[in-house]
C-alpha cells in the first residue's frame, strides 16, 4: 500500500509548510525580516508501464505510460528579499536602506554580517553600532558632545560638533549588494552569512551603481503580510487534513483485506 | 467458481493503484507546476474455453486492468509573490532547463540567481534562453521578464537586455514523462516553439493544479468500491464454505 507512504511525504511536507508560516508570523514585526516560504516538488514516479514502449510488434507504442508518483519533497525555504514597509521613527540613528543591499556587520569574532535591520545605536565610545552591540563596518565614531546626526541618502554620517555652526562629516556608511541575495545564510538576530550560493559582496557607497539609498529615521518592517500568511496557513492546514484522509482510506482498505479472512 | 475471487482481486489491485495516484495527487497539493494524474482502466478477457463446443457458450470472464496515467496538463492558478524571478507561464508550454542528464522540461517557474548570476531553477539548473543560459551582470537590478519572455535589467541606469526565456512545447504532451523535482523529460519528441497565446506572468508563480474536492471524492469512490469487493469476496468465501460443509456432510452410517 504505497498510498500510506505517499500521503505521509504530503503531512510531512505540510507540516513544514506550517513551521515556515508560523515563523514568518512570528516576525511580523521584526525590523528587515525577510519572509520564506516552503517550495515543492514531486518525488520520483515508478514506472509501471514505460511511455513510448512498443505495444506490438507491429511498431505500435504506448502513447501514455503508467507512472505512480511517491509523494512530495521539500526542495527549500528562499527567502522572498522584496522591499519592507518604512516605518517612522524618531531616532536619527534609525537608518532603512530603500532598494538593494545590506549593511555591513563586524561580528565579535571578526567575521562581516549582513543585515537589513537599521536601528543602530552608540555604545559608550561613541561607536556606531547594532542593538546587540556589534560594530558597524566601515567603524563610524562620534566625538563627545556631538549632536544634529544627519544621514544622506549616500550614506554620508554629519554630526553638529560643539563649538561649530557647520555640519561635520564624521563618516561614510557602506552597503554590501549580492548576486543571489537569497542565497544567504540566516544567523538569526536579523543577520546574513555570505554563502558560495550568494556570491561574494560587492561593497560601494549607497546610490551608486543600483546600490540602495538610505532613509534616516525610518526602520524597514518585515515584508510579511498577514493576509498572504494566514490564507497560506489554511490551505496548509487544510492540506494536511486531506493527506491525513488519505491515511485513513488506505488503512480501512488494509482492514477490509485483514477482515476478508474470518 | 474461482473467477469472482480472481475478477474482485484484479480490481482490487488496480483500486490499490488508484489511492496511490490519488495520495501522490493530494501530497503535491502545494507543488508549483505540477499537473494531477488520473488512472486509466481496460477490461482483459480471459480466454476461452479450448472445447469451445457446448451448446451454452463458454462465458469469456473480464477483469480489469490499470492501462496508464493519465496527467492533466490543465492551467494551475496562479498567485501573485511579487518576486522578480517568479514568473508563470499562461498557456501550454514549458521552460527548457539544462539538467546533467540532459535538457529538461518543467512548469515550475520559482527561479533564482546562482553565485555567477546565472538564471537557474531552485535545483540550480541553468534556465535556457534562446542561446545558452541567460546571464546576469552584478551591477543588474529591476530585472523584468516581459510577456513574450525576453529579459531586461537596469544597469548603470541603462536597460539592457538579457536574453529570452525559451518557452517550449511538445506536439503530444502525454508521452513526456515525469522526472520527479517537477521536471519532465521529451520522450524523444522534438520541441517546438509555443503559440502566441502562451505568454509568461512575472511575479507569480504557477500552483498544482490537482482539485482537493475532486481528489477526495476519487478516494470516497475508491474506498467504497474496495469495500464492496472485500464483502463480495468474503461472500464467496462463505459460498464455498458452506458448499464444502454440505456436499462433505454424508452420514457415515
Amino acid at each position: 500500500m504505497r498510498a500510506l507512504y505517499t500521503a505521509a511525504t504530503g503531512m510531512a511536507a505540510q507540516e513544514l509548510n506550517v513551521q515556515v508560516i508560523s515563523n514568518n508570523i512570528a516576525n511580523m514585526q521584526t525590523t528587515g525580516f525577510k519572509r520564506q516560504r516552503a517550495e515543492f516538488q514531486d518525488l520520483m514516479y515508478q514506472s509501471l508501464r514505460r511511455v513510448g514502449s512498443n505495444s506490438s510488434d507491429q511498431g505500435t507504442k504506448l502513447p501514455i505510460g503508467l507512472d505512480i508518483g511517491a509523494g512530495v519533497k521539500t526542495v527549500g525555504t528562499p527567502r522572498i528579499m522584496s522591499q519592507g514597509n518604512f516605518l517612522p521613527t524618531d531616532s536619527p540613528l534609525d537608518v532603512a536602506i530603500r532598494g538593494d543591499g545590506f549593511l555591513r556587520v563586524q561580528l565579535p569574532n571578526n567575521i562581516i554580517a549582513y543585515t537589513r535591520a537599521g536601528s543602530l545605536q552608540m555604545d559608550d565610545q561613541g561607536r556606531l553600532v547594532t542593538p546587540d552591540g556589534y560594530l558597524i563596518d566601515p567603524a563610524i565614531t562620534f566625538p563627545q558632545n556631538a549632536s544634529n546626526i544627519t544621514i544622506s541618502q549616500q550614506g554620508e554620517v554629519d554630526a553638529m560638533l560643539p563649538g561649530q555652526t557647520t555640519q561635520t562629516v564624521i563618516g561614510q556608511l557602506q552597503l554590501s549588494r549580492f548576486m543571489n541575495p537569497p542565497g544567504l545564510e540566516a544567523m538569526g538576530d536579523n543577520l546574513y552569512l555570505e554563502t558560495a550560493a550568494s556570491g561574494a559582496p560587492q561593497t560601494g557607497n549607497p546610490g551608486v551603481d543600483g546600490m540602495g539609498t538610505l532613509l534616516q529615521s525610518q526602520l524597514e518592517q518585515a515584508n510579511v503580510s498577514a493576509v498572504t500568511e494566514m490564507s497560506d496557513l489554511i490551505t496548509a492546514q487544510r492540506a494536511y487534513s486531506m493527506n491525513a484522509k488519505v491515511v485513513t482510506a488506505a488503512d480501512d482498505m488494509l482492514q477490509q483485506t485483514a477482515n476478508m479472512m474470518r | 467458481m474461482d473467477n469472482a475471487l480472481l475478477v474482485g482481486l484484479s480490481r482490487q489491485v488496480a483500486l490499490q493503484r488508484q489511492l496511490d495516484v490519488i495520495a501522490n495527487n493530494l501530497a503535491n497539493i502545494d507543488t508549483n507546476g505540477f499537473k494531477g494524474e488520473s488512472v486509466q482502466f481496460e477490461e482483459y478477457l480471459s480466454s476461452p474455453a479450448r472445447a469451445n463446443a457446448f451448446q451454452l457458450k463458454d462465458q469469456r470472464v473480464s477483469f480489469v486492468q490499470d492501462r496508464s496515467t493519465l496527467a492533466d496538463f490543465s492551467q494551475g492558478p496562479l498567485t501573485q509573490t511579487g518576486n522578480a524571478l517568479d514568473i508563470a507561464i499562461a498557456g501550454p508550454g514549458f521552460l527548457a532547463v539544462d539538467t546533467p542528464t540532459g535538457e529538461r522540461y518543467t512548469r515550475n517557474g520559482a527561479l533564482a540567481l546562482n553565485p555567477q548570476g546565472e538564471l537557474v531553477t531552485h535545483e540550480g539548473y541553468k534556465v535556457l534562453g534562446a542561446n545558452g543560459p541567460i546571464q546576469f551582470d552584478q551591477n543588474d537590478t529591476n530585472v523584468v521578464i516581459a510577456r513574450d519572455g525576453s529579459i531586461s535589467a537596469l544597469n548603470s541606469n541603462q536597460t539592457v537586455d538579457r536574453g529570452k526565456v525559451r518557452l517550449v512545447n511538445f506536439a503530444d504532451t502525454q508521452r513526456l514523462t515525469k522526472q520527479g523535482a517537477s521536471l519532465y523529460s521529451s520522450g524523444g519528441q522534438q520541441a517546438q516553439a509555443t503559440t502566441a497565446t502562451t505568454y509568461i506572468v512575472q511575479g507569480s508563480i504557477e500552483k498544482s493544479n490537482v482539485q482537493p474536492v475532486v481528489e477526495m471524492s476519487r478516494m470516497i469512490e475508491v474506498s467504497r468500491a474496495y469495500t464492496t469487493l472485500a464483502n463480495l469476496l468474503t461472500r464467496t468465501d462463505d459460498l464455498r464454505n458452506s458448499a464444502i460443509n454440505k456436499l462433505a456432510d454424508t452420514s457415515s452410517s
